[in-house]
C-alpha cells in the first residue's frame, strides 16, 4: 500500500468514514469553499481619507516611513529626495512595470529588471495595500518580480491611495477580479525585515530590507 | 530527532542548577506575554475571531481526508507535484530522493520543526547535501554543534547575547561582537552567500490553502522569502492537519497567529505561494514538492485528542506556562516543549517515552486561557494520565499509594482515623519550629520548600467536640 | 423566610492541615444567616484521584460526594480549586451514567466557592474580621480561570476598614503548587513558589492571602525556606471571619 492510501485510510477509519457521512462531508467542503464565510474584523472607518491615514499610521507603526505625493510622476523626484536624504545611492532596480516613469528627469539611475544581489535600492509598485495592519500586498509577475522587494537593502514601494483597502479580505476579491488565479507568489510586506531571535530584541534588516520607505500617491 | 522524554525529570534538575540558563530564562520570561497582552487589545473582538478560528479548525480536521484530497488535487494542478511521508524516515528519503533528482549540493532551510522531527539535517548530511538554517535563532543552533531548539518560534531563547557573541567570534573567526545588531549583519552576510547558491530551499508551512492549492508561509526575516525564491527547487514538508479551506480563513487566522506568537498585529512577511515560475517571470522555483507527513498524526483524528489538531503552533502556551519559564525547552527532550510539548510527544513519539511530560504541569489552565483555537490543553494532559494508568505505565508505589488513598477516601471511618493520626504524626515532626524541613512521606516536597505543621486535629474532631459541648437547639 | 440550608464542603486539606479555615468559613456562613450543615462522612472530593488518572477512584469520590451533599440548597467550600473539581468536572466525570450524570449537574450548578457565595449569592454587606494591616491577594489558578473568582475576595477584603490591599506583579500566575505536582516534581515546584514568593516580598505587604489551602501551604513553605519568618500566610476565610 502507498503511504498516501496508508495515510489517508487510517484518517478514514479515525473519523469513521463511510458513505452517508462523506456525501454531507463533501457538502460542507463545499459550501465552505463557495461561501467564504470572513471572521470578525476590527471596525475601521473605510472613507478613502481615513484609510490613507490609517494606513500610514500602521506603516509608521512597522517602521516604514511615508511620503505623500500629488500624483505618479511626482514620484521619481520624491524617491531622489528621500534618497539624498538617507545619503542612499541614487541607483536601483524596478519591477518592469515602472519602466515607463521619467526616472533620469530625476536625477536617477535606475533599471527596469528582475533584482540581483548587488542591488542596493529597490523600488516596486503594489498590487493593492491594506489599510488595517499597515500592509503591502506583492504579486509576482514577469512585471513585477519578487525579488526586487527582497534583495535589496532599501525597498521603495509606488502605493496608489485608490488602491488602499480595508482589510486583507478586499485584498483577496481584488485579486480573483483582476488576477483570477493567483500568482505564484504574494508577498504581503509589513515593514522592513527583523529578527527577535537574540534575546527577543527586535532587530531591523534580518535577510532582507533594512528599510521600507512608501510613496503615496494621491490621485 | 533523538527522544530524551524520558529523563524529563533529570533534565529539569539540571537546568534548575543552570546558572546561566536561569539569567537567561529569569531575562526572557514575560516579554511575549507582555506583547501579547498589548497586541490582542487592538481586535475589537478577540474572542469572536478565536471562536472562528476553532471553526475553521474544526471544519477541516473533522473531515481531514476529504480536505486533504482536495488540497491535493489543486495542488497537483497548479504544477506542484504531493509527496505522502508516513513518518520521519520517509521524509528523509523523500527529500533526499528530490535533491539527488535535481543535483543538490545544497539546501537552505527556512524553519521547519517537522524537520527536526524527522532529523532530516542529519540524513541530508549523510547523503552528501549541506543543509543550512537560516532562520537566525536556528542558524544559531546549527552552528553550536547542532543544538536542538527549545521553543518553536524562537529557537535559541535560552541564549544570552553573550553566548551569541562568543559563538560567532569562534564560528566565524571575526572579532568578537557584542551588539545585536552587528551579530545579526554577520549571520545576514554569511547567509546571503548560501541563500544564492543554494540549488533547493525547504520550509515549512503554516498552513495550506485547499480553495487554491497554495502553501502559507509566516515569517518576519526574509529568509522563508528568500529559500522559495531563489533555489530552483522548493520543498514544503508540513503536517497532514494544516490545511484551511479558503483564503478568508487564512486572513482570520492571520489575526490571530502572530499576535498569540510574537505579538505581532501581522507578522512582517507573509507569503502565499502557489505552484512554479511562470513563463518569462525573473524569480521563483521551477519545481514545487509539497511532503505531507503524518508521523502520528493520522491516528490522533477522530480519538481523543482530536482537538490537538487545531493547533497552529504559535507557542503562546509555552510562553505562558509557569513550568516552561522555569526550565525551558530542553528539558522536555523533543521537538515541542510546553504544554502542548507534553500533549504532542506521548502522541507523536510514543507514550511510553514520556512518561513524565503529561505531569510535568500544575494544570493551571494558563495555556488554555491563551491558546488562540481553544485546545483544552489541561484536559488533554489528564486525559494522557489517565492512559498510562490504564496501561499501567506509571510507578508501581504511585499506583498502589493513588489506589489506595481512594480506598480509604470511600471508608469515612477509617479515613477519620487516619487523617486525625496524620495530623498528630505531622504537628510532632515540626516540633517547637512549627515546620518540616525533612517530610518522609513526600520529601520532593522539602527538597526546595518546608513544609508548614499542621493544628494537630483534624477539622471533623474539634467539629465534633465544640458539637458536644453546645448542642444545637 | 426560610434560612438557606448550606452543606459545608471542609476540604481533605483544610481538615488534616487547618481547621481554623473550617471554622472562619462555618462562622462566615452562619453570621451571614445560614444554616450550615456539616455532613459528617465527607473525605475528599476527588480531584487528586482524578488529576492523576485514577478514574474509576475519581468517579466513586464523586458519587460519594454527590449522595452526601446534594440534599442542601447550596454546597459552599472555601477553595476554588475543589469546587471547580464539583462544579466542572463531575457532570464530565458521569458522562456516561445519565442518572448520576443529571444529579452531578444539579450539585454543580448549587456548588459555590467561599468567596463568590458571600457576595454573588449572599450579597452580605459586611463581614466580622478586625484584621489589621496590609495583604497581597494570591489568585488562585482554578477559581480564578475556572471559577472566575477575581473580584469577589476583593470586594468583601474592600468591607475591612483595617486591610489595605498592596496588589503584586503576577497575582494571577500559577504558584507552582499544582497538587500531586508538588511532590512529583518538588524542585521544579518550588523554583516556581520561589518566583511568587519574590512577588510577595516586593509588594511590601504583610500579610499574603489566598482562597485554596494548598497554595498556601506551598507559598509559606517556600517563604520560610528562604528565611522570611515575618510574613503571614493566611486563608480569605481567616481574614474575613477573625477570631473563631
Amino acid at each position: 500500500m502507498s503511504s498516501r492510501e496508508d495515510i489517508l485510510g487510517r484518517v478514514r477509519a479515525g473519523l469513521q468514514r463511510n458513505g452517508a457521512n462523506a456525501a454531507a462531508g463533501r457538502e460542507a467542503m463545499a459550501a465552505a469553499l463557495a461561501n467564504r464565510v470572513q471572521g470578525p474584523k476590527p471596525a475601521m472607518d473605510s472613507s478613502p481619507k481615513a484609510l490613507l491615514e490609517r494606513f500610514r499610521v500602521k506603516s509608521e507603526q512597522q517602521s516604514t516611513t511615508v511620503d505623500i505625493v500629488a500624483q505618479e510622476s511626482d514620484a521619481p523626484a520624491a524617491i531622489a529626495r528621500y534618497l539624498t536624504a538617507m545619503n542612499l545611492p541614487k541607483s536601483a532596480v524596478a519591477q518592469p512595470s515602472l519602466a515607463a516613469l521619467d526616472w533620469s528627469g530625476a536625477g536617477l539611475s535606475v533599471e527596469p529588471r528582475g533584482a540581483r544581489d548587488a542591488d542596493l535600492v529597490g523600488i516596486t509598485g503594489c498590487f493593492c495595500a491594506v489599510a488595517e495592519t499597515g500592509t503591502l500586498m506583492m504579486c509576482s509577475s514577469p512585471e513585477t518580480p519578487a525579488a526586487v522587494s527582497l534583495l535589496p537593502e532599501t525597498h521603495i514601494a509606488i502605493v496608489r491611495a485608490a488602491r488602499i483597502l480595508p482589510y486583507m479580505e478586499d485584498a483577496w476579491n481584488l485579486a480573483r477580479q483582476e488576477l483570477g488565479a493567483l500568482p505564484r507568489a504574494v508577498n504581503f510586506i509589513s515593514g522592513p525585515s527583523r529578527t527577535g531571535d537574540i534575546e527577543q530584541t527586535i532587530v531591523l534588516g534580518a535577510h532582507g530590507p533594512y528599510r521600507v520607505h512608501l510613496v503615496i500617491v494621491e490621485e | 530527532m533523538e527522544i530524551k522524554s524520558m529523563h524529563f525529570k533529570a533534565n529539569a534538575s539540571a537546568k534548575l542548577a543552570d546558572v546561566v540558563l536561569q539569567g537567561n530564562l529569569k531575562n526572557a520570561k514575560g516579554k511575549f506575554v507582555t506583547k501579547r497582552a498589548e497586541a490582542i487589545k487592538d481586535l475589537d473582538d478577540f474572542e469572536g475571531t478565536r471562536d472562528a478560528a476553532v471553526a475553521i479548525r474544526n471544519k477541516v480536521i473533522d473531515n481531514l481526508d476529504l480536505w486533504l484530497e482536495r488540497f491535493e488535487q489543486k495542488a497537483l494542478d497548479t504544477g506542484a507535484q504531493v509527496l505522502w511521508a508516513k513518518d520521519g524516515a520517509e521524509v528523509c528519503r523523500l527529500v533526499t530522493e528530490i535533491a539527488k533528482r535535481h543535483g543538490v549540493k545544497k539546501v537552505t532551510k527556512s524553519k521547519s520543526m517537522l524537520s527536526e522531527e524527522a532529523g532530516l539535517n542529519q540524513a541530508l548530511e549523510a547523503a552528501g547535501i549541506q543543509p543550512v538554517e537560516t532562520d537566525l535563532g536556528e542558524y544559531i543552533l546549527q552552528v553550536d554543534n547542532n543544538e536542538p531548539p527549545s521553543h518553536i518560534i524562537a529557537p535559541a531563547v535560552h541564549k544570552s547575547l553573550s553566548d551569541v557573541a562568543d559563538l560567532f567570534h569562534k564560528v566565524h573567526g571575526t572579532p568578537r561582537k557584542t551588539e545585536i545588531p552587528a551579530l545579526t549583519r554577520e549571520a545576514r552576510e554569511v547567509l546571503r552567500g548560501h541563500f544564492l547558491s543554494a540549488e533547493m530551499g525547504l520550509s515549512g508551512g503554516n498552513f495550506l490553502v485547499a480553495e487554491t492549492g497554495s502553501v502559507a508561509l509566516v515569517t518576519n526575516e526574509g529568509n522563508g522569502r528568500m529559500v522559495t525564491t531563489m533555489p530552483k527547487v522548493h520543498v514544503v514538508i508540513t503536517g497532514i492537519e494544516k490545511v484551511i479551506p479558503t483564503l478568508e480563513d487564512l486572513s482570520t487566522l492571520m489575526r490571530i497567529l502572530p499576535r498569540s506568537a510574537t505579538g505581532q498585529s501581522i507578522s512582517n512577511y507573509f507569503s502565499i505561494l502557489t505552484g512554479v515560475k511562470r513563463p518569462e517571470e525573473h524569480d521563483g522555483p521551477e519545481h514545487l514538492y509539497f511532503v505531507l507527513v503524518d508521523s502520528g498524526r493520522a491516528d490522533v483524528v477522530g480519538g481523543d485528542f482530536h482537538a490537538m489538531l487545531r493547533c497552529i503552533r504559535c507557542g503562546a502556551c509555552m510562553n505562558h506556562c509557569p513550568v516552561y519559564q522555569t526550565i525551558g525547552g530542553h528539558a522536555y527532550g523533543w521537538v515541542y516543549p510546553g504544554p502542548m510539548g507534553s500533549v504532542l510527544t506521548p502522541l507523536y513519539a510514543g507514550i511510553e517515552n514520556s512518561i513524565d511530560l503529561p505531569h510535568a504541569a500544575t494544570l493551571c489552565n494558563q495555556c488554555g486561557i491563551v491558546c488562540p483555537v481553544k485546545i483544552p490543553l489541561p484536559d488533554l494532559l489528564r486525559k494522557l494520565r489517565e492512559k498510562q494508568t490504564e496501561r499501567g505505565l506509571r510507578p508501581l508505589t504511585e499506583r498502589i499509594g493513588l489506589r489506595l488513598w481512594a480506598w480509604v477516601a470511600q471508608r469515612p471511618t477509617l479515613y477519620a482515623l487516619g487523617a486525625s493520626l496524620g495530623a498528630r504524626y505531622l504537628k510532632w515532626l515540626a516540633g517547637e519550629s512549627n515546620r518540616i524541613r525533612l517530610l518522609p512521606t513526600a520529601p520532593e516536597w522539602t527538597l526546595g520548600r518546608d513544609f508548614p505543621a499542621p493544628q494537630g486535629k483534624t477539622f471533623r474532631e474539634l467539629y465534633a467536640a465544640r458539637r458536644n459541648a453546645t448542642p444545637r437547639a | 423566610m426560610a434560612k438557606v440550608r448550606v452543606g459545608l464542603f471542609v476540604t481533605c486539606l483544610v481538615d488534616l492541615m487547618r481547621p481554623r479555615i473550617g471554622f472562619a468559613t462555618l462562622k462566615l456562613l452562619e453570621t451571614a444567616g445560614c444554616d450550615v450543615v456539616v455532613p459528617e462522612a465527607q473525605t475528599c472530593c476527588g480531584q487528586p484521584a482524578w488529576n492523576s488518572g485514577d478514574a474509576p477512584g475519581a468517579v466513586a469520590l464523586a458519587k460519594k460526594t454527590i449522595a452526601e451533599f446534594e440534599g442542601f440548597d447550596y454546597v459552599v467550600t472555601p477553595s476554588g480549586s475543589c469546587g471547580d473539581h464539583i462544579r466542572s468536572e463531575y457532570p464530565a466525570l458521569l458522562a456516561a451514567e445519565p442518572d448520576w450524570r443529571d444529579r452531578a449537574t444539579a450539585l454543580a450548578s448549587r456548588t459555590y466557592e467561599l468567596t463568590d457565595f458571600l457576595v454573588t449569592v449572599l450579597k452580605v454587606d459586611s463581614v466580622p474580621g478586625d484584621h489589621e494591616g496590609s495583604i497581597t491577594y494570591h489568585d488562585s489558578c482554578s477559581g480564578l480561570r475556572s471559577m472566575g473568582i477575581k473580584d469577589q475576595p476583593r470586594a468583601l477584603l474592600a468591607k475591612m476598614n483595617g486591610v489595605e490591599l498592596r496588589e503584586m506583579n503576577g497575582c494571577e500566575e500559577c504558584c507552582g503548587f499544582g497538587g500531586t505536582f508538588s511532590v512529583k516534581f518538588g524542585e521544579v515546584s518550588a523554583a516556581i513558589a520561589e518566583r511568587k514568593c519574590d512577588n510577595v516580598l516586593a509588594s511590601g505587604a504583610q500579610a499574603v492571602v489566598g482562597g485554596d489551602l494548598g497554595c498556601l501551604l506551598n507559598i509559606e513553605g517556600k517563604l520560610r525556606r528562604m528565611g522570611n519568618e515575618t510574613t503571614q500566610v493566611l486563608h480569605v476565610a481567616e481574614v474575613l471571619a477573625g477570631r473563631v
